[in-house]
């Protein structure tokens, strides 16, 4: 085992997204969108009709699908469902939150961030120099 | 027993110097996060502002989810992900690069060994795409290139909302193109500052120990 050369596995994979029409429609704009043929999207529209278990559900089905290696979620989506968000713990799919036209980025409820932040606690600071 | 003493300090010293060295690189990883982040809020609110602007001049109904194509399709622009695998206590670290218009027509093969219900990705073959653009380029004489093919893509994705577009729209799908780019590499960083913070806790425990 010692010395073995890393191995690496390359494969294709969609951008999933859950996020407000406008930013939505945009990413279709630059071609991520697919539509398989029992007519399954890799997006979710989120708008005022849009129920918090129509997410849920979209958000479960996108980090389990094996074609999808990033899924971008409005932030305030995610706020929607920031239990499911924060116990989410994979590499793939990466999570990545991002700002909506009313919702501008908040790096204090970011979960990548909530999940290294942490490390700057003074309790595992002095913990680690004794 | 002096001598052994004396190199299990170095021993210490120099363990401390590999965790200051992983702590610097969560600290760069994290930083360059943050960065990209602004970044790309500055480059969706100009895409926003865009496509606003192309509902103004085009109408509403024809630059909405409405018009968007729900026949079945594939993604035009899609990432490759490697996977690095060190070894089974590490978590594997993915890195993406992203591939733009990359789903050229009759460029895509399908594996015989796929089944109807795999949600698998259809495989696009690259070698299959370059043999496609030789075709191209010899069978009636002109020098199409891989800008045009691009161009094709670009049009053929903005011909969902009509014929004729807002050159707001395709300023817009620029901006959301950039988005892409910078996205890919936060989920980069997003990679590297978890696997740096894995390795900070790690070394954490082992001094614990």
């Amino acid at each position: 085992m010692a010395g073995r050369a890393p191995i690496a596995t390359k494969s294709s994979a969609l951008i999933a997204m859950i996020a407000d029409e406008d930013t939505v429609t945009g990413f279709l704009l630059a071609g991520v969108g697919n539509v398989d043929l029992r007519r399954k999207t890799n997006y979710l529209i989120v708008d005022s009709k849009t129920t918090v278990k129509a997410i849920e559900d979209a958000f479960k089905e996108f980090t389990t699908r094996e074609d999808i290696a990033i899924v971008l979620i409005s932030q305030y989506v995610a706020n929607m469902i920031r239990f499911l968000v924060d116990s989410y713990n994979m590499a793939v799919p990466a999570i990545l939150e991002i700002p909506s036209k009313d919702h501008p980025y908040d790096p204090a409820h970011d979960s990548v961030l909530s999940r290294v932040k942490y490390l700057f606690s003074a309790e595992s600071v002095a913990s680690g120099r004794r | 027993m002096k001598i052994s003493m004396a190199e299990e300090e170095a021993a210490a010293v120099h363990g401390n110097g590999d965790s200051d060295e992983k702590v610097l690189e969560f600290l760069d990883s994290l930083e360059g996060y943050l960065t990209l982040m602004e970044s790309l809020a500055s480059t969706l609110r100009q895409g926003w502002f865009e496509l606003a602007s192309a509902r103004h001049s085009m109408g509403v109904s024809r630059v909405s989810s409405a018009s968007l194509d729900l026949k079945d399709h594939l993604a035009s622009t899609y990432l490759e992900m490697t996977q690095h695998e060190f070894d089974e206590s590490i978590m594997r670290q993915p890195q993406f690069s992203l591939r733009k218009w990359a789903s050229f027509e009759n460029g895509i093969c399908s594996s015989g060994e796929e089944k109807p219900d795999s949600p698998q990705l259809r495989q696009r073959c690259p070698s299959q795409i370059s043999e496609n653009q030789e075709d191209l380029s010899k069978s009636d004489g002109s020098h199409t290139t891989v800008d045009d093919l691009v161009k094709k893509e670009r049009s053929k994705s903005l011909s969902v909302f009509g014929t004729l577009v807002s050159p707001k729209l395709r300023a817009a799908q620029a901006s959301f193109e950039t988005a892409l780019d910078i996205l890919v590499e936060v989920a980069n960083l997003r990679s590297s500052m978890l696997s740096a913070r894995n390795q900070v806790q790690r070394g954490i425990e082992e001094t614990r120990k």
